[in-house]
This record gives structure tokens, C-alpha cells and sequence, in this order.
């Protein structure tokens, strides 16, 4: 195959989403069921509609926040437990079958629970969404830290560096950083799925919210109008930190 | 045993002084685990700007001598003293060479050689200069900014020369420092190391398992044994410096030296591998 540059690519890019655009539309005039299949030009519509009166600003703004209150609880906890379980042999096999049962539980499944213990309030939906990370970001960690280069540590304590803390800043975290970017890439993109089921089945709000109330009155095309901004986060967080972490490698 | 101890002639005080040093290490985390005895009673003299190499079959405590020495793990009985003062811990006046050159792969090669000297808390400005004229010292000055894994496994080790030199210790302590370096590069920077050495006055400890190299660079060469763990011999070499001026490997010094190495080192493996067979 031809490799493309970058513009190349880029371009090519642009004309499939044209022509799948185009293709959308005239199949959707065609056929003439907006309930099922709204045409591009109504969804774009809906989309300014949905802008211009600041409801889709407004539940953006929802589901940031508590997509990153989300998150830096899930990197505290997985920071806190991925240490742990590399670091004690015991605490790993008590620990391990929670985490990777957690790992292949779906989120949705959770949230009766999460409803039981914590109520439709914000302790809920941050929990949902730290659910949903967590075990990415901890399995990272873990793995990362178990992994470190043991003659590193050699190195860096025969030229002055005194403790376990440190050592663990200057040496072990920084070797496991391209381990716990990739790790919080995935744990990321689950974030975004968490976010969406807790807005949607705790209570109602942001992105998530939108989707579904909009789903409830038959407005598809508001629906596709709120999926698109939410796929578009998901979409620039998960390639942002790809960005990232294709710095930190050094081979 | 010929040609054992010398006693420290001039300075005075050594640079490094062991006694008795004894290491055991557990085999796996429980309790009544197998322990393997490591080093059994090691008594040693260095004395200052005395070029010691180490040589001994595989697995005979080289390595676990040399991290003692650089304080990396302590003794389960024993004295270490450096220049006058017992140690327990890493310090400035010793600065170790790795065998896999143990450098930050994700740091450059400038941020590697300031790297002790930043740990260490001196002033900015001035561990730049320290850093760039060492770089310079082994030849790296166009490399200061490449990145480790850009670099071959020669001019990789020349940085971590670089680093233990920028330091300023007094003290080498070299594990096996060219033993991943491909054999016209090695002989390269055994000339340079050798210069480097006598012109800055360092006490170098070198553990090889070259006997060649053993005996080229050394002041003295230390034969150990796996009986387990100790001094088998300790041997003079006495071929005028600097070396890199006439054919060493010809000079009937070298020849006897390396020759006698040879027959006790293969002794010791014959005795270890009758041992096994009983
Ligand atoms: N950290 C350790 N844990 C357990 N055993 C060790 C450890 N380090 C060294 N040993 C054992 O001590 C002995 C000496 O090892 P070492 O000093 O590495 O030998 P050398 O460097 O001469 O090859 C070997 O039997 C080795 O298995
Ligand atoms: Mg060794």
C-alpha cells in the first residue's frame, strides 16, 4: 500500500464523511420517515437549535464536570490501589478477582446499586463514572510499577536518592508513564460510557439527559444532534491523551 | 599465595577498607527458605589511586561485592570504610558505572550526566558546566541532546562514565562496565579510561570477566572463588604506565600475570565442577 501524508489522509478523511453525508441524505428524503431516519440537514437544524438556546452549552458543561470530577477520583483510587497491589503479593490476590470482575462487569448493570446506596445526587453519578474508569487506571499502575527496572533504581540510589518516595517519583512513576497513559487512554473512553449511563439512568442531566428526553418525545433528530457533541468528546479526550503519551515513549 | 595483601605504602589511610564481610541472601520471601551465602568473610585494602580489578567465575559475588562497597546494600556482618569513615549509605566520594549503563532512557544525555549533580542540590548554572565539560571529556559533545536508545552501546557507557566523573567522586566502583560492548569499541575505552584515571587521580574498582582486561588495566587483580564468596588471591601487575604507549598483551609481565589468573581460575572451576559431580 501507498503510504499517505498527513493532508493526504486528512483529505481522504473529509471526502468519506461527505460522501457518507450526501448518501444519508438522499436516502433519508427518499425514504421520509424523520422518526427513523432524520435527513443530515434536520439533524444540523436541531444541532444550531440546540446551540443557539444554550441547552446543549449548558449539558456540556453538565457532563464535563462531572466526567473529570469523575476521572480524578478514578486516578486517585486507581493510584492509590494499583500501588498497593504491586507492591504486596498478598494484597494482589485478595484484591485482584473485585477489580477484574469489576473490569467485565457493564456499568449499567451497577447503577441499581449505586441508586440503593447514594441516591440520584452527584455522589452517584461521579461514583457510576469512577466505576466505569477505575480499572484501567489501576491494572496500569500495578503493572507499571511491578515492571520497573530494578537496575534504575540502583542508579538513581547510588548517585543520592534517599526513600521510598523518591524513588518513586524520580524513577518507577516516571518509567511507568507511557504504561499509565495508555491506561488512562482506555480508562477515558469507559469514562465517557459512564457519564452517559449515569445521566441517563440516575436522573436526568447533561449530554446524557438530553438524549434521553429527547428520545422520549420521538425527536430523533435532536437525539443525533446530542450523540454527535458526545462522541466528539470522546473522540478528542481519547486522542488528546494518545497525543501525550506518543511524547512520553522515548523508543 | 603469592603477591597477596600490600600494605598501604604511602598516603596513609585507604581509600576503601572491608572486614570481614559476610552476605547472605534469602532465597524467596518465607521464612525457612534456602539461603544462599554470597560473600564469607572478605578482608580488603584499596589504597588510594590504585586501579583493583575483580575476576572470579560467574555467580561468585562480584556484583554483591561491589554494591556493598557502594553502599547499595549492607553487610549482614562487616566493616566498610571509606577514606577513614565507616558508610552505610551512598555518598559523593563513591559513583558506580552500570553493565547495562543504567541510564534514563527518558532523559537526554545531558539531563543523565547532570542527573547526580541535580540530586545532590547543586547550583544550576554550575551543574550545566560540570555536566557539558564531562560530555566533553568522553567525546560526546555533539550528542548532548540525542536520547539514549540513538546511541550505541559504546557511546551509551561513555555517558554513564560521564555521569560517575561529573560527579566528582574520588571512587569508581565498575560492574562489568564494558562487558555489552563490542570488542574493537572496548579496547577504545580501556585507553580511555585508563587516561582518564591517571590524570584525575581515581581509585577504580573493575569487575570483568576478561582476563585480559583484568590484567591490562589493573594495579592489582583480585581472584575470587566460589568457596563460596571469598578472596582467592590477590595478584600484582606490574607493567609500567601508561600502557597505551607499547604492546601490553607482548610484555612478558602480562604473559606470567594472565598466565597464572588462568590456571587458578580454571582450577577453581574444575574443583567447583568435581564438587557438583560428588
Ligand atoms: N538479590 C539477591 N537475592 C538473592 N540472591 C542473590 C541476590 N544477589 C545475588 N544473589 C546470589 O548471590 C550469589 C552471588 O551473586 P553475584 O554477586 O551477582 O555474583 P557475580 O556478580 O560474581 O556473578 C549468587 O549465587 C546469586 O544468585
Ligand atoms: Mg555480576
Amino acid at each position: 500500500m501507498k503510504t499517505l501524508s498527513r493532508l493526504e489522509t486528512r483529505r481522504d478523511q473529509l471526502i468519506g464523511v461527505a460522501l457518507f453525508l450526501s448518501v444519508w441524505e438522499v436516502a433519508a428524503q427518499l425514504f421520509d420517515k424523520p422518526l427513523l431516519l432524520p435527513p443530515v440537514s434536520a439533524i444540523l437544524t436541531a444541532l444550531w437549535d440546540l446551540i443557539i438556546s444554550g441547552e446543549l452549552i449548558t449539558a456540556l458543561g453538565e457532563s464535563i464536570f462531572l466526567l473529570i470530577v469523575g476521572l480524578l477520583v478514578a486516578i486517585v483510587i486507581g493510584f492509590v490501589f494499583g500501588t498497593i497491589i504491586a507492591r504486596s503479593k498478598t494484597a494482589y490476590w485478595m484484591l485482584n478477582p473485585y477489580f477484574s470482575a469489576l473490569f467485565v462487569t457493564p456499568t449499567i448493570a451497577l447503577v441499581p446499586l449505586v441508586l440503593v446506596w447514594f441516591g440520584f445526587g452527584f455522589t452517584g453519578r461521579v461514583l457510576v463514572v469512577v466505576l466505569a474508569a477505575v480499572v484501567p487506571i489501576l491494572f496500569s499502575v500495578a503493572s507499571g510499577l511491578r515492571d520497573a527496572p530494578g537496575d534504575l533504581i540502583d542508579v538513581a540510589r547510588s548517585f543520592g536518592v534517599k526513600g521510598e518516595i523518591p524513588l518513586l517519583f524520580t524513577v518507577r512513576l516516571r518509567a511507568a508513564l507511557p504504561v499509565l497513559m495508555a491506561g488512562l487512554r482506555l480508562a477515558a473512553g469507559r469514562a465517557v460510557v459512564g457519564m452517559a449511563v449515569a445521566e441517563t439512568y440516575l436522573r436526568l442531566g447533561g449530554i446524557g439527559g438530553l438524549i434521553k428526553s429527547y428520545g422520549a418525545v420521538f425527536r430523533t433528530d435532536y437525539v443525533f444532534a446530542s450523540i454527535l457533541p458526545l462522541s466528539l468528546l470522546g473522540i478528542l479526550l481519547v486522542s488528546g491523551i494518545g497525543r501525550i503519551e506518543r511524547r512520553l515513549k522515548w523508543s | 599465595m603469592e603477591n597477596t595483601h600490600i600494605t598501604n605504602s604511602s598516603t596513609g589511610t585507604s581509600a576503601i577498607e572491608l572486614s570481614g564481610i559476610r552476605k547472605t541472601f534469602t532465597l524467596s520471601e518465607d521464612k525457612n527458605a534456602q539461603q544462599v551465602l554470597a560473600l564469607d568473610g572478605i578482608d580488603l585494602s584499596i589504597n588510594q589511586g590504585e586501579f583493583l580489578t575483580i575476576i572470579g567465575p560467574s555467580g561468585c559475588g562480584k556484583t554483591t561485592l561491589l554494591r556493598i562497597m557502594a553502599s547499595l546494600i549492607l553487610p549482614d556482618e562487616g566493616r566498610v570504610i571509606v577514606e577513614g569513615e565507616a558508610v552505610s549509605e551512598p555518598d559523593i566520594k563513591r559513583a558506580m558505572v552500570f553493565q547495562t549503563f543504567g541510564l534514563f532512557p527518558w532523559k537526554t544525555v545531558l539531563d543523565n550526566v547532570v542527573f547526580p549533580l541535580i540530586v545532590r542540590k547543586y547550583p544550576a548554572q554550575q551543574t550545566r558546566e560540570i555536566a557539558i565539560q564531562h560530555i566533553k571529556q568522553v567525546g560526546l559533545e555533539k550528542f548532548q541532546n540525542a536520547y539514549p536508545h540513538q546511541l550505541s552501546g559504546g557511546m551509551q557507557q561513555r555517558v554513564g562514565l560521564a555521569r560517575a566523573l561529573s560527579t566528582g567522586a574520588d571512587i569508581l566502583l565498575m560492574d562489568e562496565p564494558f562487558g555489552a560492548i563490542d570488542a574493537q569499541t572496548r579496547e577504545l575505552m580501556q585507553e580511555e579510561l585508563m587516561r582518564i584515571c591517571q590524570e584525575e587521580q581515581k581509585t577504580v574498582v573493575f569487575i570483568t570477566h576478561d582476563l585480559n582486561e583484568a590484567v591490562m588495566l589493573a594495579d592489582r587483580v583480585l581472584l575470587m572463588s566460589r568457596g563460596p564468596g571469598q578472596v582467592r588471591e590477590i595478584i600484582s601487575v606490574n607493567l609500567p604506565r601508561p600502557r597505551t604507549e607499547y604492546d601490553v598483551r607482548a610484555h612478558q609481565e602480562f604473559v606470567r600475570v594472565r598466565g597464572h589468573l588462568w590456571r587458578e581460575l580454571r582450577n577453581d572451576l574444575i574443583e567447583q565442577r568435581t564438587e557438583e559431580m560428588v
